[in-house]
């Protein structure tokens, strides 16, 4: 990122944190969107797992997508409409222009249509002397005052009811109210005639059926019913990724679309349409045409990258950006170009340039929530890690990032330092110091180095004999409890060994998380490499591998996979991984009942925070039943998001770190203040930073609670 | 089993905001169609393409009401001007889901989408017999009707009323399409 870039981009983060009312209706706004769709996913056939055959038909289509194309086309044509296809934006608006020449357009209503806006339509559209209006309240919204969609699927959810009536009144030149239903009357009549006189309807697709040659259009309001069925001309401009095979997949992905945005069943009109009908008996079939534009525009380029063919496989639906942390702070105007939130990143990559999305990927923190929540499953973080590093070869990374990335041989320093490291973090100078030259905030409270890292302790102590083990564990440290915290891990092996395990401490680096989250790919690949080869004769061998910090058992699973794709090894060591007590729970399952049942706890109460990177692994359940086994009572304290941190996004000082972060988290300490606890329990090593310094409350690992 | 998938649509179609009347038969639907009508003082309604006489009976309760009632087949010229003015529109639905509160309507004419899309409430009337339980089963019906008509052919599905959340996230009723949708299950016919 250049100076001027970064400048830009914190004023932007700096305005936005400023603008509460705004950041908290956005943040209602997203959690409504979460919430509706978490009571809605378990009604699904087959509740969560549903979302594994979008990602699977969504796969399939795109394996055969050139044949479902062709296909698609000869249906289209053999219905009597048009097909073109498009190479680019420009190719698309050439024809555009072409039909509303030849059929003397004035007037072109249009209904909601992302593709139509990421190759901008409706200027040259304009420029040719056509009105051009959008159909959909939220979009005409924006477009009334010129603006970028803020949200995928509420692109007006930036703007009060207020703000909205003024926006009509000056459309209008009428008195409007500023209550929503009156606003509601208002657009109603303004836009009926456009409707009933608009000479071109134009719409996207949110499916094309290779099958029956039928587009599917889908909107809440009605108004693709209205544009698709009055004006004689209908352009549809449709992305060549959305043609899916068959109607049953098409089913599926008006189940998907909705469901996952807003946990809507169904979106309440959902047009099928093919071929052009005609409007009344006698003449009703003159001057009645519909054209589809298939879309290239970089498609057929991101099909062939092997990192980035996987966004292809996004249904739109907006989900990511409602869980993205930082983007609920920001919203789509900074953290977006045309395509907004965490897709939007590889979507801008990849249909308009590197350089756009470069420009706002330094605001993902690489939480991990948006490959959680995504109905197909994308690795959307690994994409946003490949753009940072492709824009890293131009704008070279900030020094922070560059030390935050170094943080394993910070961490070894400190630990051979110790204690004289620790009296450096303590002094303020040095602090002070330490955030001029490296950027790294002085607020930030730093866990002490220990110089007796824990493999240095366990060479010394070697494993437990065990002749007969219920289990084996290679046990993964990663930083933390090695040079921070090797009690902690000694603690866990000890409790492993107690419950009849043979634990052992092979040869191993840090998980390499930051690199992927800075984007420094090639030394994740390093990082994940060793760990990998030193890891997978154990895994061969029997012995599961087992984490106690989230973030690494998140990497070693999810992340390795993905960064050592032709290395067969990652998968099969990601098979034995598990977090430290979704591995207790399943040793509980092994033992005789009762066997980690005490009353050690027994009127102790504590908040629980999960840490995002452990939401797709056993999200916490695992320890949240440990401490109730003990008699204590927990609490589970969320807002469905991120805590801010970020790992080590929360540390850099400024807006793109600790000012930012310090925004997220403020609905969640407030949260954990409301609960009534003065206690609050979590893995992961920062997130524990964060929350002790937002609520002041004392922050333990679950093992430090046990004797 | 009929009338648990019919209670189950009715408890769907209203957590759309819709409203669900249940008749025992074809006979009953004027009267119910006519008390809505006289509800929101109807002067002009438009129908679709109904069948099982449904046309014939509704023309005669209307007009003996004082309502004008339109059919089709529609002219173009008069089009989408005379089903704008109506206040009403009814239309048949080909089947409707259970599970996901749905009328379908298949569709060889525009003017009957007109006839559901414009006025500000929509009647739609479905036989019991039609109902489905879930959305796979909506495929075959779907497939069945694009086999039978090769060139234009349009499928509609309709859960509830128009509706918007784009001021504030807060759900708003009839911004461009009915703001009441009123299905009528018909139990025998």
């Amino acid at each position: 990122m250049t100076v001027k870039h970064k400048q830009c981009l914190e004023e932007k983060i700096e305005l936005a944190i400023k603008e509460k009312k705004k950041r908290y209706a956005l943040y209602d706004a997203m959690k409504r969107g979460r919430d509706s769709r978490n009571a809605a996913v378990p009604l699904l056939p087959g509740g969560k797992s549903f979302f594994k055959e979008v990602r699977s038909i969504k796969l399939r289509c795109q394996e055969q997508q050139e044949e479902l194309v062709q296909k698609f086309a000869e249906k289209v044509r053999s219905r009597g409409s048009s097909v073109f296809m498009a190479q680019d934006g420009p190719e698309a608006i050439q024809y555009v222009l072409k039909i509303v020449e030849s059929c003397g357009a004035k007037v072109v209503a249009k209904s909601k249509s992302l593709t139509s806006e990421e190759i901008g339509v409706n200027r040259p559209l304009e420029e040719a002397g056509i009105d051009v209006i959008e159909t959909d309240l939220g979009e005409l919204i924006i477009q009334k005052v010129d603006e970028k969609p803020f949200h995928l699927v509420f692109p007006a959810v930036h703007k009060t009811a207020g703000e909205v009536a003024e926006i009509f009144r000056k459309v209008t030149g009428e008195e409007v109210p500023e209550d929503i239903d009156g606003i509601m009357k208002i657009v109603r009549r303004y836009l009926r005639p456009i409707f009933l006189d608009a000479d071109i309807g134009m719409t996207g697709a949110n499916v094309g059926i290779a099958e029956t040659g039928a587009i599917v259009i889908e909107t809440n309001e009605g108004n693709a019913r209205l544009v698709t069925s009055i004006p004689d001309v209908h352009i549809c401009i449709m992305g060549r990724e959305k043609i899916v095979d068959s109607i049953e997949d098409a089913l599926q992905m008006m189940l998907a679309h909705p469901i996952s945005a807003v946990g809507q069943h169904l979106t309440t009109y959902v047009t099928l349409m093919a071929g052009r009908s005609p409007m009344g008996e006698d003449d009703g079939r003159a001057g009645r045409e519909s054209h589809i534009i298939i879309l290239d525009n970089g498609r057929t380029r991101m099909a062939k990258d092997p990192i980035f063919k996987d966004a292809l496989n996004c249904i739109r639906c907006g989900a990511c950006m409602n869980i993205c942390p930082t983007y609920g702070i920001v919203g789509g105007h900074t953290f977006g170009y045309i395509y907004p939130g965490p897709i939007g990143i590889p979507w801008t990559a990849s249909v308009h340039d590197l350089e756009k999305a470069g420009d706002f990927a330094s605001l993902c923190i690489s939480c991990g929530l948006c490959q959680d929540i995504c109905p197909a499953e994308i690795d959307i973080p690994m994409m946003i890690a490949a753009v940072k590093e492709r824009y890293s070869k131009t704008h070279p990374q900030p020094r922070v990032n560059k030390v935050m990335m170094a943080s394993e041989g910070f961490a070894k320093m400190g630990s051979a330092m110790a204690p004289v490291s620790n009296w450096f973090l303590r002094n303020r100078t040095f602090r002070w110091t330490l955030e001029k030259l490296l950027g790294v905030d002085r607020r930030r409270e730093m866990p002490p180095f220990k110089r007796n890292t824990l493999i240095r302790q366990f060479k010394r102590r070697g494993p437990c004999k065990t002749s007969d083990p219920t289990r084996k564990v290679a046990f993964f440290a990663d930083l933390y409890a090695n040079y921070n915290a090797p009690e902690l891990g000694l603690a866990a092996i000890e409790f492993l060994e107690g419950m009849g395990c043979r634990v052992i401490l092979p040869k191993q680096k840090g998980c390499g998380y930051p690199y992927i989250g800075y984007g420094d790919l090639e030394r994740a690949r390093e990082a994940a490499l060793f760990n990998v080869r030193s890891l997978l004769p154990y895994a061969e061998q029997g012995y599961d591998i087992v984490a106690t910090e989230p973030t690494a058992a998140f990497c070693l699973k999810s992340s390795y996979p993905g960064l050592l794709r032709d290395s067969s090894g990652a998968e099969t060591v990601a098979g034995k991984v598990y977090e430290f007590f979704e591995y207790v729970a399943l040793l509980d399952t092994l033992l005789p009942p009762g066997t980690l049942i005490s009353s050690e706890l027994k009127g102790r109460r504590f908040g629980f925070h999960i840490p995002c990177h452990q939401r797709s692994l056993g999200a916490g359940q695992g320890a949240m039943n440990f401490l109730k086994q003990r008699g204590a009572k927990v609490v589970l304290v969320e807002t469905g998001t991120c805590c801010g941190m970020g790992g080590t996004f929360g540390l850099k000082k400024g807006m793109l770190g600790y000012e930012l972060s310090q925004a997220i988290g403020e609905p969640l300490f407030k949260s954990f203040k409301d609960a009534g606890v003065d206690t609050i329990v979590t893995e992961s090593s920062v997130c524990s930073i964060h929350l002790n310094e937002g609520t002041g409350f004392k922050v333990l690992h679950p093992l430090e609670l046990v004797r | 089993m009929d009338r648990i998938i019919v209670e189950q649509f009715k408890v769907k179609y209203e957590s759309l905001a819709g409203v669900v009347h249940l008749v025992a038969d074809v006979s009953e639907v004027s009267g119910v169609v006519c008390a809505i009508l006289k509800d929101i003082k109807a002067s002009r309604i438009a129908l679709g393409e109904l069948s099982y006489g449904l046309a014939g009976a509704l023309t005669e309760n209307c007009e003996n009401e004082g309502i004008d009632v339109l059919k089709p087949s529609y002219k173009t010229s008069e089009l989408p001007q005379s089903i704008e003015q109506a206040n009403a529109g009814i239309t048949m639905a080909a089947f409707a889901i259970a599970e996901t509160g749905t009328l379908v309507e298949f569709t060889l004419n525009d003017s009957s989408r007109l006839v559901s899309s414009l006025p500000r409430v929509h009647i739609g009337l479905v036989r019991a017999q039609d109902l489905v339980e879930t959305l796979n089963e909506a495929a075959a019906p779907i497939r069945d009707f694009y086999t039978q008509n090769q060139k234009d052919a349009v499928v509609t599905f309709i859960s509830g009323p128009s509706r918007t959340g784009d001021i504030e996230m807060r759900l708003t009723l009839g911004v461009h399409g009915p703001e009441t949708s009123h299905v009528i299950v018909i139990h025998s016919s």
